[in-house]
């Protein structure tokens, strides 16, 4: 312990022109569970791809653990669960756990974590024949078998249903209590405020916004406000909670933190507004709002 | 590094179980040569110890081509597409462990090609050796399992999964036939002859014609260091393949 799980110093990462990652700084702590989040493309999974040694670094720094990212002292202490990957089809999760127990020094015994990762029912199936739900759910245990002090999870929920996302969420949280640091990334807003401690928004290769979950839900959190209004910008703005205005000709747009509070302050200001809708913000929406800020 | 007998064996134990699930896999490498070599070697040869011993030598190459090329090129290529590369890179595991257990796999398939040809060619095809030269004939004809698995695993990195297997077809019949393993080169007009010349298959195909004891001029070490310099060739091919997808 001591080390920062992750210690990344001014990470670029540039394929030909394009600049996946603009001098990425970040220091995350043991023993939380840290969201990485952003838009697809933002730039998230070439920071873990960088992280692991998968790929690497165009300049700057990036050490996992106190090592060098991707070397073996660094990838014995680490558990993976990478986005868009199977494992061989023709073997069962049994076996590729066993497979994987013979890479480490310390192993968790095999059915502990069959059992543990709620995989007992096909463990003896091949892996071709499962459902989308349960191969994630043994990647997640193969993941695990070297009892990891760090776990990186790439997008570990994107195309589960609602169900095998919260028996993910479950298990992320029960090792998160154990100890282990949990790095994840994610381009839902929900999930990173229902599971992290701790959320770093990465938006365009460079981070906008980090800091404690419940810091940033209320940065990005709240509500957007759609009308169309014979109010100007400036008066929009005075109004009571409202963080962000755009407005395009009479159809007006605001980030609010406070809903009720706008609102009606917004109906005794304008009463004869039309086409008012209140919804969440989307990520998109945040984002536009964090980088104004 | 991270390769051990533990890893090694975990790797290969995996890659052989793969395998033994995968009917479409061993069929065809495992019975196909023999059938050829039944219906081309003993039911159509016109006999002679010469032509039997020809005919031994060169199916015996053909049928460790198979599981080389289509052990590396096909499974590399889909492994490849399915991330399951990338997560191997990711663990703490060597990708030599990778190479290395998918080679193992490959002498053990091509060996269990090899065993009903032996057995048809001893018993029914009139071929007579000494133990000491079977055993030296099996040592060649394993040795093409390095050259060809490198070939593959240049196909592998290279090529869609679905194209892979039609590039590594094409290499199969094309090493098989212009390396002179289903007709003799003697029987080629001249630059196709020359074409062998360039190729594994015909080198090897000398060098197991020259392990069954068969008459005329080959130099077993001469042949060696051109198949150990071909396989290196090979090698740097597969290697370059490697980097240039990562």
């Amino acid at each position: 312990m001591g080390n920062p799980a992750i210690c990344a110093h001014q990470l670029r990462k540039h394929y030909g022109d394009t600049q996946a990652l603009k001098g990425v700084s970040v220091d995350i702590a043991p023993g939380q569970i840290c969201a990485l989040l952003g838009q697809n493309g933002a730039g998230k999974t070439t920071f873990i791809h960088c992280a692991l040694g998968l790929i690497p670094a165009s300049s700057g720094t990036i050490e996992v653990l106190g090592e060098g990212a991707g070397s073996l002292a660094a990838k014995k202490r680490i558990g993976v669960m990478l986005q868009d990957t199977d494992l061989p089809d023709l073997l069962t999760p049994r076996e590729h756990i066993e497979r994987f127990a013979c890479y480490y020094d310390n192993p968790q015994p095999t059915d502990a974590l069959i059992v543990d990762s709620g995989i007992a029912a096909f463990a003896e199936q091949r892996y071709k024949t499962l459902s989308g739900g349960q191969k994630r759910r043994v990647q997640f245990a193969v993941a695990l078998v070297g009892q990891p002090d760090v776990l990186f999870l790439d997008e570990p929920t994107t195309g589960l249903d609602q169900e095998a996302r919260q028996d993910v969420w479950r298990n992320i949280r029960r090792l998160a209590d154990s100890g282990t640091t949990v790095i994840l990334t994610t381009h839902y807003l929900e999930e990173a405020d229902a599971l992290a401690d701790r959320i770093v928004v990465i938006h365009d290769g460079q981070v906008i916004a980090d800091d404690a979950a419940s810091t940033i839900r209320s940065q990005v959190g709240g509500s957007m406000i759609a009308c169309h209004t014979r109010l100007d910008n400036k008066q929009l703005e005075a109004l009571p909670g409202v963080r962000s205005v755009s407005l395009s000709g009479r159809i007006a747009q605001l980030l609010s933190e406070d809903a009720p509070a706008s609102l009606l302050a917004l109906l005794l200001a304008d009463p004869d507004l039309t086409d008012l809708t209140v919804t969440k913000p989307s990520l998109n929406e945040a984002f536009v709002a964090l980088t104004e800020a | 590094m991270n390769v051990t007998w533990k890893t090694l064996g975990s790797d290969t134990g995996a890659e052989l179980l793969q395998a033994m699930r995968a009917p479409e896999f061993y069929i065809p490498t495992l019975a196909l040569p023999t059938a050829f070599y039944f219906l081309f070697g003993i039911m159509m040869s016109r006999g002679g110890a010469q032509a039997a011993q020809y005919l031994l030598a060169s199916f015996g190459v053909f049928a460790v081509m198979g599981p080389s090329l289509f052990g590396f090129g096909a499974n590399v290529s889909s492994e490849r597409e399915k991330g399951w590369l990338m997560l191997t890179q990711a663990a703490p595991v060597s990708g030599l462990s990778y190479v290395l257990s998918k080679l193992l796999t490959t002498v053990i398939f091509s060996a269990a090609a090899l065993l009903p040809i032996y057995i048809l060619a001893g018993f029914v095809g009139g071929v007579e050796m000494a133990r000491g030269q079977w055993l030296t004939l099996f040592a060649c004809h394993l040795l093409a399992v390095a050259p060809f698995s490198f070939i593959g695993l240049a196909i592998g990195f290279s090529f869609a999964s679905g194209g892979a297997i039609a590039v590594c077809n094409i290499a199969f019949l094309g090493l098989a036939v212009l390396g002179g393993l289903w007709f003799p080169i003697s029987l080629f007009p001249g630059v196709l002859q020359t074409v062998a010349l360039g190729l594994p298959s015909y080198h090897l195909a000398e060098l197991c014609l020259w392990a069954t004891g068969a008459t005329g001029d080959r130099e077993p070490f001469t042949l060696l260091l051109i198949i150990i310099a071909m396989t290196g060739g090979l090698a740097a091919l597969a290697l370059a393949a490697w980097s240039r997808q990562r």
